[in-house]
Protein backbone atom coordinates (compact mmCIF):
# COMPACT_ATOMS: atom_id res chain seq x y z
CA UNK A 1 0.00 0.00 0.00
CA UNK A 2 2.53 2.48 1.38
CA UNK A 3 4.76 2.05 -2.29
CA UNK A 4 1.58 2.67 -4.15
CA UNK A 5 0.83 6.00 -2.19
CA UNK A 6 4.34 7.48 -2.78
CA UNK A 7 3.79 9.93 -5.30
CA UNK A 8 7.01 10.92 -7.09
CA UNK A 9 5.27 14.75 -7.77
CA UNK A 10 4.78 14.63 -3.73
CA UNK A 11 6.10 17.80 -2.74
CA UNK A 12 5.79 19.73 1.25
CA UNK A 13 2.80 20.69 1.12
CA UNK A 14 3.62 23.90 4.06
CA UNK A 15 6.10 26.00 2.25
CA UNK A 16 5.21 29.13 4.06
CA UNK A 17 2.85 29.55 6.97
CA UNK A 18 0.47 32.50 6.59
CA UNK A 19 -0.44 32.55 10.33
CA UNK A 20 -1.71 36.06 10.31
CA UNK A 21 -4.02 35.81 7.71
CA UNK A 22 -8.13 36.32 9.14
CA UNK A 23 -11.09 37.20 7.01
CA UNK A 24 -11.62 40.49 6.74
CA UNK A 25 -14.10 43.16 5.21
CA UNK A 26 -10.64 44.91 3.54
CA UNK A 27 -9.85 41.72 2.53
CA UNK A 28 -13.49 40.95 1.24
CA UNK A 29 -12.97 44.26 -0.98
CA UNK A 30 -9.70 43.57 -2.21
CA UNK A 31 -11.12 40.27 -3.33
CA UNK A 32 -14.03 41.44 -5.41
CA UNK A 33 -11.82 44.22 -6.92
CA UNK A 34 -10.13 41.65 -8.46
CA UNK A 35 -13.01 40.05 -9.21
CA UNK A 36 -14.02 43.33 -11.01
CA UNK A 37 -11.00 43.83 -12.96
CA UNK A 38 -10.02 40.72 -14.21
CA UNK A 39 -13.28 39.05 -16.26
CA UNK A 40 -13.17 41.22 -19.41
CA UNK A 41 -16.74 41.04 -19.83
CA UNK A 42 -16.57 44.06 -17.28
CA UNK A 43 -13.77 45.72 -19.40
CA UNK A 44 -15.85 45.61 -22.28
CA UNK A 45 -18.80 46.76 -21.23
CA UNK A 46 -17.34 49.95 -19.13
CA UNK A 47 -15.18 50.98 -22.61
CA UNK A 48 -18.25 50.92 -24.74
CA UNK A 49 -19.97 52.77 -21.80
CA UNK A 50 -17.79 55.56 -22.05
CA UNK A 51 -17.18 55.21 -25.76
CA UNK A 52 -21.24 55.18 -26.79
CA UNK A 53 -21.48 58.55 -24.02
CA UNK A 54 -19.01 60.52 -26.47
CA UNK A 55 -20.58 58.98 -29.57
CA UNK A 56 -24.53 59.96 -28.80
CA UNK A 57 -23.32 63.16 -27.77
CA UNK A 58 -21.19 64.07 -31.07
CA UNK A 59 -23.96 62.46 -33.05
CA UNK A 60 -26.44 64.98 -31.50
CA UNK A 61 -24.04 68.52 -32.08
CA UNK A 62 -23.66 66.99 -35.52
CA UNK A 63 -27.05 66.32 -36.19
CA UNK A 64 -28.61 69.52 -34.09
CA UNK A 65 -30.20 72.21 -36.56
CA UNK A 66 -28.56 74.99 -36.79
CA UNK A 67 -30.93 77.16 -35.74
CA UNK A 68 -31.53 75.59 -32.70
CA UNK A 69 -27.99 75.99 -31.33
CA UNK A 70 -28.26 79.60 -32.15
CA UNK A 71 -30.89 80.71 -30.12
CA UNK A 72 -28.97 78.49 -26.99
CA UNK A 73 -26.20 80.64 -27.90
CA UNK A 74 -27.96 83.76 -27.06
CA UNK A 75 -28.35 83.23 -23.78
CA UNK A 76 -26.33 81.64 -20.97
CA UNK A 77 -28.52 79.52 -19.23
CA UNK A 78 -29.79 77.77 -22.48
CA UNK A 79 -26.07 77.20 -23.10
CA UNK A 80 -25.86 75.32 -20.08
CA UNK A 81 -28.47 73.09 -20.77
CA UNK A 82 -27.68 72.40 -24.38
CA UNK A 83 -23.95 70.96 -23.47
CA UNK A 84 -25.54 69.08 -20.80
CA UNK A 85 -28.13 67.29 -22.88
CA UNK A 86 -25.59 66.57 -25.46
CA UNK A 87 -22.91 65.13 -22.83
CA UNK A 88 -25.52 63.02 -21.04
CA UNK A 89 -28.07 62.08 -23.97
CA UNK A 90 -25.91 58.42 -23.97
CA UNK A 91 -27.40 57.81 -20.19
CA UNK A 92 -29.70 57.16 -22.05
CA UNK A 93 -28.60 54.07 -23.68
CA UNK A 94 -26.16 53.59 -21.12
CA UNK A 95 -28.62 52.55 -18.12
CA UNK A 96 -28.89 50.01 -20.37
CA UNK A 97 -25.62 48.82 -20.19
CA UNK A 98 -25.11 49.63 -16.51
CA UNK A 99 -27.91 47.54 -16.31
CA UNK A 100 -26.74 44.46 -18.23
CA UNK A 101 -23.71 44.82 -16.44
CA UNK A 102 -24.84 45.06 -12.57
CA UNK A 103 -26.92 42.03 -13.02
CA UNK A 104 -24.27 40.31 -14.50
CA UNK A 105 -21.63 41.21 -11.59
CA UNK A 106 -24.03 39.02 -9.35
CA UNK A 107 -25.69 36.53 -11.61
CA UNK A 108 -22.40 35.54 -13.37
CA UNK A 109 -21.13 34.26 -10.01
CA UNK A 110 -24.42 32.40 -9.48
CA UNK A 111 -24.14 30.89 -13.41
CA UNK A 112 -20.65 29.40 -13.11
CA UNK A 113 -20.50 28.24 -10.09
CA UNK A 114 -18.09 30.87 -9.05
CA UNK A 115 -20.63 31.54 -6.19
CA UNK A 116 -19.63 28.69 -3.95
CA UNK A 117 -16.12 29.31 -3.94
CA UNK A 118 -16.59 32.53 -2.74
CA UNK A 119 -19.18 31.74 -0.24
CA UNK A 120 -16.76 28.93 1.45
CA UNK A 121 -14.02 32.12 2.05
CA UNK A 122 -16.71 34.24 2.93
CA UNK A 123 -19.00 32.13 4.77
CA UNK A 124 -20.95 34.88 6.42
CA UNK A 125 -22.02 35.59 3.06
CA UNK A 126 -23.55 39.48 3.22
CA UNK A 127 -19.90 40.47 3.28
CA UNK A 128 -19.59 39.60 -0.28
CA UNK A 129 -22.82 41.08 -1.31
CA UNK A 130 -21.74 44.44 0.52
CA UNK A 131 -18.72 44.54 -0.99
CA UNK A 132 -19.50 43.67 -4.39
CA UNK A 133 -22.12 46.66 -4.42
CA UNK A 134 -19.97 49.35 -2.66
CA UNK A 135 -17.32 48.59 -5.47
CA UNK A 136 -19.95 47.75 -8.36
CA UNK A 137 -21.40 51.20 -7.49
CA UNK A 138 -18.27 53.60 -6.81
CA UNK A 139 -16.20 51.98 -10.27
CA UNK A 140 -20.00 52.93 -12.22
CA UNK A 141 -19.81 56.16 -10.70
CA UNK A 142 -16.34 57.60 -11.89
CA UNK A 143 -16.32 55.33 -15.13
CA UNK A 144 -19.55 57.47 -15.90
CA UNK A 145 -17.94 60.37 -14.52
CA UNK A 146 -15.31 60.41 -17.21
CA UNK A 147 -17.91 59.21 -19.56
CA UNK A 148 -19.50 62.59 -19.17
CA UNK A 149 -16.53 64.71 -18.89
CA UNK A 150 -15.16 63.14 -21.83
CA UNK A 151 -18.35 63.63 -23.69
CA UNK A 152 -18.51 67.18 -22.57
CA UNK A 153 -14.80 67.74 -23.63
CA UNK A 154 -15.41 66.62 -26.92
CA UNK A 155 -18.62 68.20 -27.31
CA UNK A 156 -17.48 71.72 -26.06
CA UNK A 157 -15.40 72.74 -29.16
CA UNK A 158 -18.18 71.59 -31.59
CA UNK A 159 -20.91 73.42 -29.56
CA UNK A 160 -18.25 76.41 -29.66
CA UNK A 161 -18.24 76.27 -33.19
CA UNK A 162 -22.02 76.66 -33.56
CA UNK A 163 -22.03 79.68 -31.43
CA UNK A 164 -22.91 77.63 -28.03
CA UNK A 165 -20.02 78.32 -25.06
CA UNK A 166 -21.00 76.88 -22.01
CA UNK A 167 -18.94 77.09 -18.63
CA UNK A 168 -17.84 73.87 -16.69
CA UNK A 169 -17.81 75.70 -13.33
CA UNK A 170 -21.40 76.88 -13.72
CA UNK A 171 -23.25 74.85 -11.37
CA UNK A 172 -25.98 74.06 -14.20
CA UNK A 173 -23.63 72.34 -16.01
CA UNK A 174 -21.12 70.12 -13.57
CA UNK A 175 -24.19 69.69 -11.07
CA UNK A 176 -26.24 67.55 -13.70
CA UNK A 177 -22.85 66.02 -15.20
CA UNK A 178 -22.08 64.40 -11.55
CA UNK A 179 -26.21 64.17 -11.69
CA UNK A 180 -25.96 61.61 -15.02
CA UNK A 181 -22.68 59.67 -13.44
CA UNK A 182 -24.63 59.11 -9.83
CA UNK A 183 -27.69 58.00 -11.96
CA UNK A 184 -25.70 55.35 -13.74
CA UNK A 185 -24.22 54.40 -10.06
CA UNK A 186 -27.60 54.27 -9.03
CA UNK A 187 -29.64 52.07 -11.59
CA UNK A 188 -26.91 50.01 -11.88
CA UNK A 189 -27.09 48.89 -7.96
CA UNK A 190 -30.96 48.85 -9.05
CA UNK A 191 -30.27 46.12 -11.57
CA UNK A 192 -27.35 44.65 -9.35
CA UNK A 193 -30.16 43.21 -6.55
CA UNK A 194 -32.30 42.52 -8.60
CA UNK A 195 -29.46 40.09 -10.21
CA UNK A 196 -28.88 38.94 -6.90
CA UNK A 197 -32.31 38.57 -5.77
CA UNK A 198 -33.42 36.16 -9.16
CA UNK A 199 -29.66 34.66 -9.47
CA UNK A 200 -29.80 33.89 -12.89
CA UNK A 201 -28.50 36.15 -15.45
CA UNK A 202 -31.61 35.96 -18.44
CA UNK A 203 -34.00 36.85 -15.58
CA UNK A 204 -32.62 39.26 -14.13
CA UNK A 205 -31.49 41.21 -16.97
CA UNK A 206 -34.82 41.03 -18.81
CA UNK A 207 -36.37 42.14 -14.88
CA UNK A 208 -33.88 45.24 -14.64
CA UNK A 209 -34.27 46.08 -18.29
CA UNK A 210 -38.41 45.42 -18.17
CA UNK A 211 -38.23 48.20 -15.14
CA UNK A 212 -36.47 50.97 -17.49
CA UNK A 213 -38.22 50.10 -20.68
CA UNK A 214 -41.28 48.61 -20.14
CA UNK A 215 -42.75 49.16 -17.42
CA UNK A 216 -42.76 53.00 -17.82
CA UNK A 217 -44.61 52.47 -21.17
CA UNK A 218 -47.28 49.74 -19.84
CA UNK A 219 -48.11 52.59 -17.01
CA UNK A 220 -48.48 55.07 -19.48
CA UNK A 221 -51.57 53.27 -21.27
CA UNK A 222 -53.02 53.57 -17.45
CA UNK A 223 -55.42 56.09 -17.34
CA UNK A 224 -55.96 56.62 -13.47
CA UNK A 225 -53.86 58.84 -11.41
CA UNK A 226 -52.35 56.87 -9.62
CA UNK A 227 -50.32 55.21 -12.61
CA UNK A 228 -49.30 58.91 -13.18
CA UNK A 229 -48.30 59.39 -10.10
CA UNK A 230 -46.51 55.68 -10.38
CA UNK A 231 -45.50 56.66 -13.13
CA UNK A 232 -43.36 59.80 -11.68
CA UNK A 233 -41.67 57.32 -8.93
CA UNK A 234 -40.04 55.08 -11.67
CA UNK A 235 -36.55 54.56 -11.12
CA UNK A 236 -35.94 55.45 -14.46
CA UNK A 237 -38.67 58.75 -14.23
CA UNK A 238 -37.57 60.02 -10.77
CA UNK A 239 -33.63 59.85 -11.31
CA UNK A 240 -33.75 61.72 -15.28
CA UNK A 241 -33.71 64.58 -13.07
CA UNK A 242 -30.21 64.10 -11.73
CA UNK A 243 -28.93 65.03 -15.33
CA UNK A 244 -31.88 66.17 -17.35
CA UNK A 245 -33.48 68.11 -14.61
CA UNK A 246 -37.12 68.96 -14.47
CA UNK A 247 -39.52 66.15 -13.29
CA UNK A 248 -41.46 66.49 -10.00
CA UNK A 249 -38.63 65.75 -7.77
CA UNK A 250 -35.83 68.31 -6.42
CA UNK A 251 -32.51 66.27 -7.38
CA UNK A 252 -31.94 65.12 -3.77
CA UNK A 253 -35.63 63.60 -3.24
CA UNK A 254 -34.88 61.77 -6.88
CA UNK A 255 -31.89 60.28 -5.04
CA UNK A 256 -33.66 59.16 -1.73
CA UNK A 257 -36.31 57.43 -4.33
CA UNK A 258 -33.62 55.55 -5.96
CA UNK A 259 -32.11 54.97 -2.47
CA UNK A 260 -35.43 53.47 -2.11
CA UNK A 261 -35.51 51.29 -4.98
CA UNK A 262 -32.43 49.52 -4.44
CA UNK A 263 -33.41 49.23 -1.23
CA UNK A 264 -36.65 47.24 -2.72
CA UNK A 265 -34.54 44.58 -3.57
CA UNK A 266 -31.65 44.81 -1.36
CA UNK A 267 -33.58 43.67 1.16
CA UNK A 268 -35.07 40.38 0.26
CA UNK A 269 -31.71 39.82 -1.14
CA UNK A 270 -29.92 39.93 1.43
CA UNK A 271 -32.59 37.77 3.71
CA UNK A 272 -32.61 35.39 0.72
CA UNK A 273 -28.87 34.89 0.43
CA UNK A 274 -28.41 34.09 3.86
CA UNK A 275 -30.90 31.47 3.68
CA UNK A 276 -30.81 30.09 0.58
CA UNK A 277 -28.40 27.25 -0.26
CA UNK A 278 -25.56 28.10 -2.33
CA UNK B 1 -11.50 17.27 13.99
CA UNK B 2 -14.89 17.21 12.26
CA UNK B 3 -18.00 16.36 14.68
CA UNK B 4 -21.72 16.13 13.43
CA UNK B 5 -24.31 15.29 15.60
CA UNK B 6 -27.81 14.18 13.85
CA UNK B 7 -27.50 15.93 10.88
CA UNK B 8 -30.03 16.18 8.47
CA UNK B 9 -30.95 17.27 5.23
CA UNK B 10 -34.00 17.42 3.41
CA UNK B 11 -34.80 18.79 0.14
CA UNK B 12 -38.44 18.89 -0.01
CA UNK B 13 -39.78 15.02 0.47
CA UNK B 14 -36.81 13.91 -0.12
CA UNK B 15 -33.99 12.91 2.62
CA UNK B 16 -30.91 13.25 1.48
CA UNK B 17 -28.53 12.94 5.00
CA UNK B 18 -30.68 11.29 7.62
CA UNK B 19 -30.22 12.24 10.92
CA UNK B 20 -25.98 11.45 10.50
CA UNK B 21 -23.42 10.87 13.18
CA UNK B 22 -19.83 10.89 12.80
CA UNK B 23 -16.22 12.44 14.17
CA UNK B 24 -13.37 12.55 11.40
CA UNK B 25 -10.24 12.59 13.51
CA UNK B 26 -7.15 14.27 12.65
CA UNK B 27 -3.83 12.59 11.48
CA UNK B 28 -6.02 10.33 9.50
CA UNK B 29 -7.46 9.87 5.95
CA UNK B 30 -11.30 9.57 6.55
CA UNK B 31 -13.26 8.21 3.17
CA UNK B 32 -16.52 9.02 2.54
CA UNK B 33 -17.69 5.97 0.94
CA UNK B 34 -21.36 5.99 -0.78
CA UNK B 35 -22.86 5.08 -4.16
CA UNK B 36 -24.18 8.14 -5.63
CA UNK B 37 -26.86 10.38 -4.42
CA UNK B 38 -25.82 8.55 -0.77
CA UNK B 39 -25.05 11.98 0.60
CA UNK B 40 -21.77 12.56 0.88
CA UNK B 41 -21.37 15.80 -1.25
CA UNK B 42 -24.88 17.34 0.56
CA UNK B 43 -22.67 16.52 3.64
CA UNK B 44 -19.71 18.09 2.78
CA UNK B 45 -21.45 21.07 1.27
CA UNK B 46 -23.08 21.39 4.92
CA UNK B 47 -20.01 20.98 7.16
CA UNK B 48 -18.68 24.48 5.27
CA UNK B 49 -22.01 26.02 5.08
CA UNK B 50 -22.89 25.92 1.63
CA UNK B 51 -25.85 24.49 2.58
CA UNK B 52 -28.13 24.81 5.58
CA UNK B 53 -28.71 21.56 7.44
CA UNK B 54 -32.39 20.92 8.25
CA UNK B 55 -32.10 19.57 11.41
CA UNK B 56 -28.56 19.03 13.79
CA UNK B 57 -25.17 20.27 13.35
CA UNK B 58 -21.84 19.96 12.26
CA UNK B 59 -18.99 21.80 13.88
CA UNK B 60 -14.94 21.99 12.57
CA UNK B 61 -12.72 22.31 15.15
CA UNK B 62 -15.41 22.84 18.03
CA UNK B 63 -17.70 25.40 16.00
CA UNK B 64 -19.62 25.85 12.94
CA UNK B 65 -17.63 26.58 9.82
CA UNK B 66 -18.87 30.22 9.49
CA UNK B 67 -18.06 31.44 12.93
CA UNK B 68 -13.81 31.21 12.90
CA UNK B 69 -12.18 33.93 12.50
CA UNK B 70 -10.50 32.44 9.32
CA UNK B 71 -12.44 29.91 7.92
CA UNK B 72 -9.59 29.46 5.46
CA UNK B 73 -7.28 28.72 7.72
CA UNK B 74 -9.53 26.07 9.51
CA UNK B 75 -10.98 24.37 6.27
CA UNK B 76 -10.20 23.65 2.78
CA UNK B 77 -12.51 22.57 0.03
CA UNK B 78 -12.54 21.11 -2.91
CA UNK B 79 -16.23 20.62 -3.48
CA UNK B 80 -17.07 20.81 -6.74
CA UNK B 81 -14.00 21.39 -9.61
CA UNK B 82 -16.48 23.70 -11.58
CA UNK B 83 -17.22 26.58 -8.86
CA UNK B 84 -15.06 28.55 -11.01
CA UNK B 85 -16.10 31.82 -13.36
CA UNK B 86 -14.96 30.74 -16.54
CA UNK B 87 -14.21 33.97 -17.76
CA UNK B 88 -11.13 34.49 -15.23
CA UNK B 89 -7.57 32.97 -15.32
CA UNK B 90 -6.76 30.27 -12.69
CA UNK B 91 -3.90 32.51 -11.34
CA UNK B 92 -6.41 35.56 -10.77
CA UNK B 93 -9.25 32.91 -9.30
CA UNK B 94 -6.86 32.05 -6.63
CA UNK B 95 -5.66 35.68 -5.56
CA UNK B 96 -9.26 36.92 -5.67
CA UNK B 97 -9.74 34.19 -2.91
CA UNK B 98 -6.62 34.55 -1.23
CA UNK B 99 -7.48 38.19 -0.91
CA UNK B 100 -10.73 37.68 1.41
CA UNK B 101 -8.51 36.30 4.56
CA UNK B 102 -5.48 38.65 3.62
CA UNK B 103 -2.82 35.83 2.14
CA UNK B 104 0.17 36.74 0.08
CA UNK B 105 -0.07 36.23 -3.55
CA UNK B 106 3.55 34.44 -2.95
CA UNK B 107 1.20 31.96 -1.25
CA UNK B 108 -0.71 31.53 -4.50
CA UNK B 109 1.93 31.28 -6.16
CA UNK B 110 3.00 28.22 -4.44
CA UNK B 111 -0.09 26.36 -4.48
CA UNK B 112 0.09 26.68 -8.10
CA UNK B 113 3.69 25.41 -7.86
CA UNK B 114 2.27 22.18 -5.69
CA UNK B 115 -0.32 21.34 -7.82
CA UNK B 116 1.78 21.25 -11.11
CA UNK B 117 -0.44 24.45 -12.82
CA UNK B 118 2.02 26.76 -13.98
CA UNK B 119 1.93 26.71 -17.80
CA UNK B 120 -1.80 27.37 -17.68
CA UNK B 121 -2.15 29.53 -14.20
CA UNK B 122 -2.73 32.48 -16.41
CA UNK B 123 -5.03 30.55 -18.77
CA UNK B 124 -8.90 31.29 -18.24
CA UNK B 125 -10.29 28.64 -16.63
CA UNK B 126 -13.48 28.15 -18.83
CA UNK B 127 -11.03 26.03 -21.82
CA UNK B 128 -9.43 23.57 -18.09
CA UNK B 129 -9.84 19.76 -18.58
CA UNK B 130 -11.72 18.22 -15.26
CA UNK B 131 -8.14 17.22 -14.54
CA UNK B 132 -6.64 20.71 -14.39
CA UNK B 133 -9.84 22.18 -12.48
CA UNK B 134 -9.51 19.61 -9.94
CA UNK B 135 -5.85 20.64 -9.66
CA UNK B 136 -7.12 24.38 -9.33
CA UNK B 137 -9.72 23.26 -6.62
CA UNK B 138 -7.24 21.24 -4.52
CA UNK B 139 -4.83 24.59 -4.98
CA UNK B 140 -7.63 26.57 -3.62
CA UNK B 141 -8.42 24.22 -1.03
CA UNK B 142 -4.92 24.69 0.33
CA UNK B 143 -4.25 28.05 0.39
CA UNK B 144 -5.22 29.16 3.92
CA UNK B 145 -2.74 25.83 4.67
CA UNK B 146 -5.51 24.63 6.56
CA UNK B 147 -5.73 22.35 9.48
CA UNK B 148 -8.60 20.40 7.76
CA UNK B 149 -9.10 19.42 4.09
CA UNK B 150 -11.99 18.55 2.56
CA UNK B 151 -12.23 16.71 -0.98
CA UNK B 152 -15.29 15.49 -2.94
CA UNK B 153 -14.61 13.14 -5.43
CA UNK B 154 -10.71 14.53 -6.25
CA UNK B 155 -9.80 11.80 -8.03
CA UNK B 156 -12.34 12.65 -10.47
CA UNK B 157 -10.75 13.49 -14.13
CA UNK B 158 -7.63 13.15 -13.11
CA UNK B 159 -5.04 10.80 -15.63
CA UNK B 160 -3.30 8.38 -13.52
CA UNK B 161 -0.31 9.78 -12.42
CA UNK B 162 -2.73 12.73 -10.90
CA UNK B 163 -4.40 9.99 -9.10
CA UNK B 164 -1.69 8.97 -7.52
CA UNK B 165 -0.15 12.43 -6.85
CA UNK B 166 -3.66 12.79 -5.13
CA UNK B 167 -3.61 9.80 -2.84
CA UNK B 168 0.08 10.68 -1.72
CA UNK B 169 -0.87 14.02 -0.73
CA UNK B 170 -4.08 12.93 1.15
CA UNK B 171 -1.65 10.68 2.75
CA UNK B 172 0.41 13.02 3.45
CA UNK B 173 -1.47 15.84 4.78
CA UNK B 174 -2.97 13.42 7.35
CA UNK B 175 0.73 12.52 8.27
CA UNK B 176 1.21 16.11 9.38
CA UNK B 177 -1.60 16.02 11.44
CA UNK B 178 -4.42 17.31 9.55
CA UNK B 179 -7.77 16.13 9.44
CA UNK B 180 -8.63 14.66 6.09
CA UNK B 181 -11.92 13.88 4.68
CA UNK B 182 -12.11 12.76 1.20
CA UNK B 183 -15.46 10.98 -0.53
CA UNK B 184 -15.25 9.05 -3.36
CA UNK B 185 -17.41 5.80 -4.86
CA UNK B 186 -14.83 3.86 -6.00
CA UNK B 187 -14.28 1.48 -3.19
CA UNK B 188 -10.31 0.57 -4.75
CA UNK B 189 -9.07 4.26 -4.35
CA UNK B 190 -10.44 4.05 -0.69
CA UNK B 191 -8.84 0.79 -0.03
CA UNK B 192 -5.54 3.07 -1.03
CA UNK B 193 -5.55 5.85 0.40
CA UNK B 194 -8.18 5.78 3.66
CA UNK B 195 -7.17 4.54 7.47
CA UNK B 196 -10.83 4.93 8.17
CA UNK B 197 -13.80 4.54 6.28
CA UNK B 198 -17.72 5.90 7.21
CA UNK B 199 -19.75 4.06 4.61
CA UNK B 200 -22.75 6.25 3.59
CA UNK B 201 -26.46 4.70 1.61
CA UNK B 202 -29.37 6.92 1.62
CA UNK B 203 -28.45 9.58 3.55
CA UNK B 204 -27.43 7.14 6.59
CA UNK B 205 -24.15 5.77 8.29
CA UNK B 206 -23.84 2.21 7.60
CA UNK B 207 -20.38 1.78 8.62
CA UNK B 208 -18.31 3.95 10.18
CA UNK B 209 -14.65 1.79 11.06
CA UNK B 210 -10.74 1.01 10.34
CA UNK B 211 -10.56 -0.40 6.34
CA UNK B 212 -8.47 -2.98 8.34
CA UNK B 213 -11.97 -3.93 10.47
CA UNK B 214 -14.14 -3.42 7.20
CA UNK B 215 -12.10 -5.60 4.59
CA UNK B 216 -11.63 -7.59 7.84
CA UNK B 217 -15.53 -7.84 8.09
CA UNK B 218 -15.83 -9.94 4.64
CA UNK B 219 -13.30 -12.57 5.62
CA UNK B 220 -10.37 -14.01 3.78
CA UNK B 221 -9.51 -17.65 2.72
CA UNK B 222 -6.57 -19.15 1.82
CA UNK B 223 -6.33 -20.93 -1.67
CA UNK B 224 -4.23 -24.27 -1.91
CA UNK B 225 -2.69 -26.02 -4.69
CA UNK B 226 -1.25 -29.15 -4.22
CA UNK B 227 -1.50 -32.34 -6.99
CA UNK B 228 -2.00 -34.42 -3.63
CA UNK B 229 -4.81 -31.87 -2.79
CA UNK B 230 -6.75 -34.80 -1.07
CA UNK B 231 -4.13 -35.53 1.72
CA UNK B 232 -3.98 -31.63 3.03
CA UNK B 233 -7.76 -31.85 2.63
CA UNK B 234 -7.98 -34.49 4.86
CA UNK B 235 -6.01 -33.32 7.60
CA UNK B 236 -8.19 -29.93 7.53
CA UNK B 237 -10.78 -31.72 8.82
CA UNK B 238 -11.73 -29.71 12.08
CA UNK B 239 -15.57 -27.92 12.93
CA UNK B 240 -14.10 -24.58 12.44
CA UNK B 241 -12.40 -25.06 9.15
CA UNK B 242 -14.23 -25.12 6.06
CA UNK B 243 -12.79 -26.74 2.98
CA UNK B 244 -14.02 -26.19 -0.82
CA UNK B 245 -12.64 -27.68 -3.29
CA UNK B 246 -12.33 -25.63 -6.17
CA UNK B 247 -11.14 -28.17 -8.63
CA UNK B 248 -8.93 -31.98 -8.63
CA UNK B 249 -5.72 -29.92 -7.62
CA UNK B 250 -6.98 -26.52 -5.71
CA UNK B 251 -9.24 -26.10 -2.62
CA UNK B 252 -9.71 -22.66 -0.89
CA UNK B 253 -9.69 -22.98 2.96
CA UNK B 254 -11.81 -20.45 5.44
CA UNK B 255 -10.68 -20.82 8.77
CA UNK B 256 -6.93 -21.64 8.75
CA UNK B 257 -3.92 -19.84 8.52
CA UNK B 258 -1.71 -20.14 5.95
CA UNK B 259 1.00 -20.87 8.17
CA UNK B 260 -0.79 -23.73 9.51
CA UNK B 261 -1.56 -25.35 6.12
CA UNK B 262 2.07 -24.98 5.28
CA UNK B 263 2.51 -26.71 8.04
CA UNK B 264 0.58 -29.59 7.78
CA UNK B 265 1.62 -30.05 4.25
CA UNK B 266 5.49 -30.53 5.44
CA UNK B 267 4.45 -32.63 8.00
CA UNK B 268 2.83 -34.62 5.60
CA UNK B 269 5.48 -34.49 2.93
CA UNK B 270 3.21 -33.31 0.32
CA UNK B 271 4.53 -30.91 -2.78
CA UNK B 272 2.56 -27.58 -2.40
CA UNK B 273 2.05 -25.19 -6.11
CA UNK B 274 0.64 -22.49 -4.06
CA UNK B 275 -0.54 -21.03 -0.50
CA UNK B 276 -2.02 -17.57 -1.53
CA UNK B 277 -3.75 -15.46 1.14
CA UNK B 278 -6.89 -14.02 -0.58
CA UNK B 279 -8.22 -10.81 1.36
CA UNK B 280 -11.73 -9.90 0.95
CA UNK B 281 -12.24 -6.83 -1.21
CA UNK B 282 -13.89 -3.69 -0.30
CA UNK B 283 -15.71 -3.95 -2.87
CA UNK B 284 -17.21 -7.19 -1.63
CA UNK B 285 -17.29 -5.37 1.95
CA UNK B 286 -19.12 -2.29 0.45
CA UNK B 287 -21.22 -4.03 -1.45
CA UNK B 288 -22.59 -6.48 1.17
CA UNK B 289 -22.89 -3.14 3.29
CA UNK B 290 -24.70 -0.72 0.36
CA UNK B 291 -26.72 -3.54 -0.79
CA UNK B 292 -30.29 -2.40 0.30
CA UNK B 293 -28.80 1.63 0.23
CA UNK B 294 -28.18 1.68 -3.75
CA UNK B 295 -30.55 4.36 -4.96
CA UNK B 296 -30.15 3.81 -8.37
CA UNK B 297 -29.82 0.42 -9.28
CA UNK B 298 -28.74 -1.18 -12.75
CA UNK B 299 -31.07 -3.43 -14.71
CA UNK B 300 -29.98 -6.75 -13.97
CA UNK B 301 -29.60 -8.20 -17.28
CA UNK B 302 -30.10 -5.31 -19.93
CA UNK B 303 -26.43 -4.64 -19.73
CA UNK B 304 -26.84 -0.64 -20.49
CA UNK B 305 -24.72 1.60 -18.83
CA UNK B 306 -24.99 2.77 -15.35
CA UNK B 307 -28.07 4.53 -14.72
CA UNK B 308 -26.14 5.77 -11.56
CA UNK B 309 -26.76 9.47 -12.51
CA UNK B 310 -24.24 11.24 -10.24
CA UNK B 311 -26.10 13.85 -8.03
CA UNK B 312 -23.40 16.38 -9.47
CA UNK B 313 -25.49 16.14 -12.91
CA UNK B 314 -28.81 15.79 -11.12
CA UNK B 315 -28.27 18.84 -9.41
Amino acid sequence: MSAATTAPATARVTLQPVPDARLRFTGILRSEWIKLTTLRSTVWAYAILIALQIGMGALLVLTQPQELTAAAGADPAAAAQAAVQVSTLGILFNQLVISVLGVLVITGEYGTGQIRSSLTAVPTRLPVLWAKALLFGVTSFVVGLVSVLASYAVTWPMLQAKGVESDLADVEVWGHLVGAAGYLALIGLVAFFIGALLRHTAGGIAAAVGLLLVVPSVISFIAADWASVLADWLPGSAGQTLFFGGGVFEPWQSVLVMLGWIALFAVPAAILMRRRDA
Amino acid sequence: MIEATSLTKRYGARTAVDSVDFTVRPGQVTGFLGPNGAGKSTTMRMIVGLDRPTSGRVTVNGRPYAEHRAPLREVGALLDAKAVHTGRSARNHLRAIAATHGIPVRRVDEVIGLTGLESVARKRVGGFSLGMGQRLGIAAALLGDPATLILDEPVNGLDPEGVLWVRGFARQLAAEGRTVLLSSHLMSEMALTADHIIVLGKGRVVANAPVADILGSTGGFVRVRSPRIDEIAGRLGQPDITVTSVDATTIEVRGARAEAIGDVAAALGVPLHELTLVQGSLEDAYLSLTRDEVEYRTGALTGEPAAAVTEEVAR
